[in-house]
């Protein structure tokens, strides 16, 4: 080994900016030079994570879940283990949650962290390229990436260079100067050289240092050394080939023959290497390779793996396929067979298809399917599919549906539907059995059910909840009864078929199967987002307390499971129906909780969502004017993904401005909405029209029109009506309170108070609450009227309720977080991190470490280092001092 | 489309078969000229990645027009 202070110098863990590259061609002893600089560097206190990279991990779940690891093991304070192995199951939320999650994680860390990933030139997938991006934009200070590649990559670097961002190294760097020439030739590899003969082959490597190893493996033991440099320095022919067949020549034939036979393999053990020869004596041949010194890197300790040197083992493989092209197919077949009797699905895969044996390689990418999907390596999936010749699929069903998937999980839809056909056509009564060619039985028995569901996805992308219902109907009829992932997923999708009609009923059905078929298959993330839809429903229906029983269940798989995609939402649901039931600080804890986990934790729908939620309670609050600007942004961001559009964002603020008194904005929204009280009434519509009502009723009360009262009634009557037909209660309740509040406006208050009576008794058993205390006073007003009249019991209970909620709100916790707040400093050595600050808030409350480390969504470790933290920089050493210290620092605002 | 790529360090005609059939002619400055039909980019892209892994200086590629 030669030291190389003069390059050691500059990769100081200390100076490292967040990103060092270490970019030159092959052979220039990039990997070498890393290897011990992160020795040194772990010595001196750094954490080292390293992953080198090969072809495999070009698939964002496969390199994520690498990185991960490798992180959690060298920083097992940071919690990202579980990250790890969520990923490889298959059950984590997706990579980019991975990627703000591992932010997260590595913020807490209080040692340097130097992330390593080598041979980074194998990365060609976008997504990977994106978020690696990502990760180094959002960096904390003290960790770092180098990153070991024979090409940049292709990202901006131009920007981070003259921000003295980027750290690099490259073949200019990193060739061997004279002294390191002469230092490896001589000291190093012993060969006494004069120095002409050394300058000679410096000039003639260019300090390319493979080049150099070869040459010295050329000189050992050779009388005419200045001979051979001569010959060699004279010749042009290209310096690998020259050297390697130097080499070739000196070994024994048995050697020769056995370099170029296993060099088609990326790693090498004893007996791969005897089954792709033929012959018994690789573990000898293995280990006199690597006392030789030629190019054999052990991959482990106990000597059970090695590879090649890159560049040796592509001028050895061109070599066999000049001399014995006729044998390399038998060798890739014989890794390939090797390789799936051993376990090793994928690396089969790559030998098959580079015999090529096309064949072979479907019947393992058909096998490998179920296993791939469920791991979400759909990547990996599209990259073999790339790789067959298209005309096996038609005779493959099951191949063929293995790349409808992939297809469709990334969004690619194109070809989808003639693969569909093809499959259909194969499967149908016409066809010929003896045609289809299947290696796994158990998957073409679900290709019915199968081809069903990708059917019902397609007419969902398209909008046809019709043909959506008649396949996903199919997929469940189809699916065998124990296949609980299948008929789970085809539940869900007849589930928001039917939601999207306004069946209620078969809508609810549906879901709650599905949630529980994902329950036994262990599909939390889809738990949350079935169960998400559930709640909606069941609150439609006016079943508060079930609603929040099922999403109090979610948080229950989020507890257990960790962190997963739609958590936030889940969070949202529950702020929106403790707010109905006017349960303030309950309903607050939930949208901090929800912006905490953020964008990455949830489905499509939160953004709007908890915008709509955190604006109503804002307007409780007072903040009118925060509460708009909040329904702003929550039209700007909507997106209902594929559920109902039964909220709209316009007909929300519409509420808000009436109830501020706003007749013109509110009249805007009529004539924008395009609502009217004949207008055709139905789930889809209900809230519009009931916002109509409001204006309608506003109308009556300014004395602006003479009808609206009449109209508002009318449109009462038919809505009620509606609700009923459809198994809405919430929106009967609604209904009967605004009913009450249309009697009274024209003087009939016998009928009102019937109405309001009706209202409160269904409304009392669920709790609701704000659909009365919304309305203000006249709605106060016959509350308490009908508080003096008899009731049954449980009504006069809410009634009692509904008049002392009545009274000025609670003074509110802190409001939801807003993402840059600037603060005046404190007067603390140690200004505490945003993150710190979050922890501290919570250590005020009542909450114990592991309910503070569920509400942040991280592991206990994480808030005790945090705590830990807080403690040193407040100067105290426990909670209550600590809370006691951050009021006198006021550090609460 | 025929493509003609020049590397430095002479090939020999053993590296035929590594270059998929191409064909590979001295340059008369120590380069090799290796030239002939590529079936679309992402052909050639395949290409020049093998180039780049042998540690090969890449010195010009061009596109052959086809004989008029």
């Amino acid at each position: 080994m030669v030291a190389r202070p003069r390059l050691a110098r500059r990769l100081r863990v200390a100076e490292l900016p967040a990103l060092t590259l270490v970019s030159a061609p092959a052979g220039f002893g990039k990997t070498t030079l890393l290897a011990e600089w992160a020795g040194t560097a772990g010595a001196d206190g750094a954490r080292v994570a390293w992953v080198s990279l090969d072809r495999r991990d070009d698939d964002p779940t496969v390199f994520w879940s690498y990185v991960a690891a490798a992180l959690a093991s060298a920083a097992p304070g940071v919690g990202l283990a579980e990250d790890a192995a969520a990923l490889a199951a298959g059950t984590g939320a997706g990579t980019d949650a991975v990627v703000a999650r591992l932010l997260n994680e590595l913020g807490a860390a209080r040692d340097e962290i130097v992330l390593v990933l080598d041979d980074f030139h194998l990365v060609e997938s976008h997504e990977v390229h994106d978020a690696v991006v990502f990760l180094l934009d959002h960096l904390p200070a003290h960790v770092h990436v180098v990153l070991g590649t024979r090409a940049d990559p292709p990202w901006p670097l131009a920007g981070r260079r003259a921000r003295g961002q980027l750290l690099e190294l490259r073949a200019g760097d990193l060739r061997f100067d004279a002294d390191e020439t002469a230092t490896y030739l001589n000291d190093v590899m012993g060969l006494s050289l004069a120095d002409g003969d050394v300058d000679a082959l410096e000039a003639r490597t260019e300090g390319w240092i493979a080049a150099l190893q070869l040459a010295a493996l050329s000189l050992q033991g050779r009388d005419d050394a200045t001979g051979f440099i001569h010959r060699f320095a004279g010749d042009d022919r290209f310096i690998l080939d020259y050297l390697v067949n130097e080499v070739l020549d000196r070994q024994a034939p048995a050697v020769r023959t056995f370099l170029l036979r296993t060099s088609i393999l990326a790693r090498l053990s004893a007996p791969l290497c005897d089954a792709v020869t033929g012959e018994p004596d690789a573990k000898a041949a293995l280990a006199g390779l690597e006392r030789a010194n030629l190019f054999l890197v052990a991959l482990d300790d106990q000597r059970a793996w090695y590879r090649y040197h890159h560049l040796f083992a592509d001028v050895l493989q061109a070599r066999l396929l000049d001399e014995q092209p006729e044998l390399v197919p038998v060798l890739h077949r014989r890794a390939s067979d090797w390789h799936e009797q051993h376990g090793d699905r994928p690396e089969a895969i790559r030998h098959a298809l580079a015999a090529p044996d096309p064949v072979r390689a479907a019947e393992l990418v058909e096998l490998a399917m179920p296993a791939m999907r469920r791991r979400r390596e759909e990547a990996t999936l599209r990259r073999w599919y790339d790789a067959l010749p298209a005309e096996l699929l038609p005779d493959r069903p099951v191949l063929a549906i293995g790349l409808v998937g992939a297809r469709m999980a990334s969004g690619q839809l194109d070809g989808v539907e003639a693969l569909l056909d093809g499959v259909e056509r194969r499967l149908g009564p016409a066809a010929d059995a003896a045609d289809v060619v299947v290696v796994d039985r158990a998957e073409l028995a679900r290709l019915p059910a199968q081809t069903a569901m990708y059917r019902a996805g397609l007419a969902l992308l398209t909008g046809d909840v019709e043909a959506t219902t008649a396949h996903a109907s199919r997929a469940l009829e189809h699916s065998a009864a124990d296949d609980h992932l299948g008929r789970g997923a085809a539940s869900a999708l007849l589930g928001l078929a039917r939601w999207n009609v306004g069946d209620l009923a078969a809508a609810e059905h549906r879901y709650a199967d599905a949630v529980a078929a994902f329950h036994r298959v262990g599909h939390h993330a889809d738990i949350l987002g079935c169960s998400r839809a559930l709640a909606d429903i069941q609150a439609a229906q006016g079943r508060l307390g079930a609603a929040i029983g099922t999403l109090e269940d979610a948080l229950d798989v989020v507890a257990r499971h960790g962190p997963l995609r739609g958590a936030a939402d889940v969070h949202d649901g529950l702020a929106e129906l403790r707010w109905q039931r006017n349960e303030l600080d309950e309903a607050r804890r939930h949208l901090r909780t929800a912006a905490e986990l953020g964008e990455v934790w949830a489905l499509p729908q939160h953004a709007y969502r908890w915008r709509v939620a955190s604006a109503r309670v804002a307007a409780l609050e007072g903040d009118v004017a925060g509460a708009l600007a909040l329904l702003d942004e929550a039209e700007r961001r909507y997106d209902t993904d594929f559920s109902p559009s039964i909220r709209p964002v316009p007909a929300v603020r519409a509420r808000l401005q009436l109830a501020c008194g706003d007749l013109e904005a509110a009249a805007r929204w009529v004539r924008g909405a395009g609502v009217a009280a004949d207008g055709e009434l139905g789930y889809l519509r209900e809230y519009e029209h009931l916002t109509l009502v409001r204006w309608l009723l506003a109308r009556h009360r300014t004395g602006a029109s003479d009808t609206a009262l009449t109209e508002a009634t009318t449109l009462l009557d038919r809505l009620l009506a509606a609700a009923r037909d459809g198994g809405r209660d919430s929106g009967t309740i609604e209904v009967l309170a605004l009913r009450a509040l249309a009697h009274h406006a024209g003087g009939d208050t016998p009928a009102a108070l019937a109405s309001l009576g009706e209202a409160v008794g269904r409304a009392a058993p669920e709790g609701y609450v704000r659909v009365f205390l919304d309305e203000g006073a006249p709605m106060l007003d016959l509350l308490r009227a009908a508080r003096e009249q008899p009731v049954p019991p449980a009504t006069g209970e809410h009634l009692t309720r509904l008049l002392a909620a009545a009274g000025p709100p609670a003074a509110p916790a802190p409001p939801p977080v807003s993402p840059a707040g600037r603060r005046a400093p404190t007067g603390l050595v140690d200004e505490l991190s945003s993150r710190e600050r979050e922890v501290l808030r919570l250590l005020r409350s009542e909450l114990s470490g592991p309910e503070i480390a569920r509400e942040l969504v991280v592991s206990l470790n994480t808030v005790r280092t945090h705590t830990r933290n807080i403690y040193t920089k407040l100067g105290v050493t426990n909670r209550r001092a600590a809370v006691r210290r951050a009021d006198e620092l006021g550090l609460w605002s | 489309m025929q493509y003609e790529l020049r590397v430095g360090g002479r090939l020999g005609p053993r590296w035929v078969a590594w270059f998929d059939g191409l064909h590979l002619a001295d340059g008369d400055d120590g380069t090799t000229v290796i030239s002939g039909e590529v079936v679309d980019q992402a052909a050639l892209h395949g290409l020049l990645q093998k180039v780049r892994d042998l540690g090969l200086p890449l010195v010009s590629l061009r596109q052959v027009p086809p004989e008029g």
